[in-house]
């Protein structure tokens, strides 16, 4: 453990943008927006930022890339195909542990299965994490009710907890240690760590004054969507509410569905590229000639609460699928972000 | 379910496409061709193994890619791949020519039981174009023909026309033990066959039940009636075995489209019993 000044802390977002492309929480001015965004100036990080409007999984798992090209001369029948050279190692600075976790969730969907995914794991390999413990919660979170947070656990370099006028920076991993060592840290005593605990239970109890009832229920509700033990007509309720926009998934930290399309270019390569997808869409699961197993919006809505809360999924992810972040109540134009849904589970089932 | 092969994924054409050259292309019937590849990496080609009932995403230089089962048994057979068109993927490589290059990533998917079955009557009822992936497993089988019990085909189509691999068909119909009853769906100008959809015939063919398995392939309106006579004879949702399309963009469990259930077509599938197929809940 190490301390550092709270006047000083952005040393370290300075220190990493030596070689490493930064990526950390700014203020938009214009809209008031909080993006995680590609720091120019590694001095802009604003680490008292809400957690920001999209998720960095977009550092790993980009909205839009070209995974490969190609050429295909029809006269000579020459193939050539171009793989996307290393990118930069980037940094991560002032990562949340919600979104830290969904990224854990991601490392372990595409790093972790049957096949290695060679395309996210270019971009994620040598990512340099540098976490902030969230000493209050913000308006949408329940982070404690998908262990998930306040604090990260695990999986970070360096982990950053806000103590009046200082952080106190905890090591993760053997780089995160030599950064700080680097940066000439001066070390934290052992009282340090009941001082991280006191915050974070500060930030816990916090919770309880608006974390509403409903978002204790996650767990009882994984059981009954593990089970099957939903009536027809609450899913029905659900769909209903769906606009198929995609917005959910696709500020969801952990929703990682694909599409992948070919497209031609004016001097005759094409670039296949991959983007986000979301299950709400209609022709997600279309085939040619137009058959389409999975037709009613209430069909595919229960995939995405499926995807989040069964324990099927848990178990690949090795933790419920959804990391309490909000997002998605935050942007559904219906009324069924996550808690919500919960909500309408639990009435059904208590009922 | 599926049998265990000799390397796991090292053998395997995973992230980026192998090219490979059309060597020959058949007409089979109305908007189907049989395209014979080739890889033209020699030692990718080498070690390219396939099970029988797994696929290949082919990529249609710019086009696309799509996914395609494998109608050449595992063993002394040609490689090929069978493609009806139906979209525009498949339509551009319907335009293409012998010696034009295609890419090939695969193969996936777990595969038909092979080693398990041994020694058990196989059955293979297809329908239409759903002979496709089954031919894979009929060739397999007839190659070792000491191993299995009886070995029943039951194919039908829309018309004479409408019989894919017919050349295959002629060769089968005059194998010695071989039960093969074709039919086609309504009396055609100078067809001498069998008449009436298939599941009509699974009676005449004398199904057996005991120490049986089923292959049933083909459109779901046929799957669903073959499925009903084969449980009304007595055979056990278990013992029925299928192979499901679904729209797949990565072919290796990453992009989600092709998620059924509990389970990813491309990865956990395209191979089911109709027993795990009850419990996916979702339409063939």
């Amino acid at each position: 453990m190490y301390l550092i000044k709270k006047s000083e802390v952005l040393n370290i977002a300075r220190e990493l943008a030596k070689d490493h492309l930064v990526y950390g929480p700014v203020t938009d001015e214009a809209t008031g927006q909080v993006l995680f965004d590609s720091l120019d100036d590694p001095g802009k990080a604003d680490l008292g930022a809400p957690i920001p409007t999209i998720p960095p999984k977009n550092v790993v798992f980009p909205q839009m890339e070209c995974i490969y090209s190609y050429r295909y001369d029809k006269n000579s029948r020459a193939v050539d195909i171009r793989q996307v050279n290393a990118v930069k190692p980037k940094a991560l600075f002032g990562l949340r542990s919600c979104d830290l976790e969904g990224m854990r969730i991601l490392d372990r969907f595409f790093l972790g299965q049957e096949f290695v995914d060679d395309f996210y794991l270019n971009n994620r390999k040598k990512t340099f994490i540098v976490t902030n413990t969230c000493i209050a919660p913000f308006a949408q979170c329940f982070c404690v009710c998908t262990d998930s947070g306040p604090s990260a656990k695990e999986g970070f370099d360096l982990n950053l907890t806000e103590l009046g006028d200082e952080y106190l920076v905890e090591a993760g991993s053997d780089r995160g240690k030599a950064l700080a060592e680097k940066l000439g840290l001066a070390k934290a005593d052992g009282s340090y760590a009941a001082k991280k605990t006191a915050a974070v239970d500060r930030a816990m109890d916090l919770f309880t004054g608006f974390a509403v009832e409903n978002k204790a229920w996650v767990s009882r509700v994984t059981n009954r969507v593990t089970t099957g033990f939903i009536k027809e007509d609450v899913w029905e309720y659900i769909g209903d509410q769906c606009f198929e926009c995609g917005a959910c998934t696709f500020v969801c930290p952990s929703c990682s569905c694909f599409n992948i399309e070919d497209v031609n270019k004016n001097d005759g390569s094409t670039e296949r590229l991959r983007s986000w997808d979301s299950c709400s869409y209609e022709g997600y699961s279309k085939m040619a000639g137009d058959h389409n197993p999975r037709k009613p919006v209430e069909d595919r809505r229960n995939k995405r609460f499926f995807c989040k809360l069964s324990y099927s999924q848990s178990k690949k992810y090795l933790r419920p699928g959804c990391v309490g972040c909000g997002r998605c109540a935050w942007v559904c134009p219906g009324d069924i972000g996550l808690p919500n849904v919960v909500t309408y589970i639990r009435r059904e089932t208590t009922k | 379910m599926a049998d265990k092969h000799e390397c796991d994924n090292g053998c395997k054409i995973v992230s980026i496409p192998q090219v490979a050259t059309i060597e020959e292309i058949k007409d089979e019937i109305v908007d189907v061709k049989t395209f014979y590849l080739n890889i033209d990496d020699a030692g990718v080609r080498e070690k390219f193994r396939i099970r029988s009932g797994q696929f290949i995403m082919c990529t249609v230089f710019g086009a696309g890619e799509f996914a395609v089962s494998l109608p050449p048994s595992p063993e002394n057979d040609r490689f090929h791949i069978s493609v009806r068109q139906v979209g525009k993927v498949t339509r551009a490589l319907h335009a293409l020519q012998v010696g034009d290059k295609v890419g090939i990533r695969g193969p996936f998917g777990n595969g038909f039981p092979f080693e398990d079955i041994k020694g058990k009557n196989v059955v293979y009822v297809a329908g239409g174009i759903g002979l496709i992936p089954l031919r894979s497993s009929i060739v397999h089988v007839l190659q070792n023909r000491k191993d299995f019990g009886r070995i029943i085909l039951i194919y039908g189509a829309r018309s004479p026309k409408d019989l894919m691999y017919q050349y295959n068909i002629d060769e089968w119909l005059k194998i010695d033990g071989f039960e093969t009853y074709i039919t086609i769906d309504s009396p055609a100008p100078g067809w001498t066959g069998e008449t009436g959809f298939v599941h009509n015939l699974i009676p005449k063919a004398n199904v057996p039940v005991d120490n049986t398995v089923a292959f049933v392939c083909g459109p779901p309106v046929m799957f669903n009636s073959v499925i009903n006579v084969l449980m009304e004879q007595g055979l056990s949702d278990d013992c029925i075995i299928s192979t499901l399309e679904r729209h797949m963009k990565c072919g290796i469990g990453k992009c989600q489209h092709c998620a059924i259930g509990r389970t990813l077509v491309c990865t956990d599938g395209p191979v089911y019993t109709y027993r795990q197929i009850k419990t996916l809940g979702e339409q063939i």
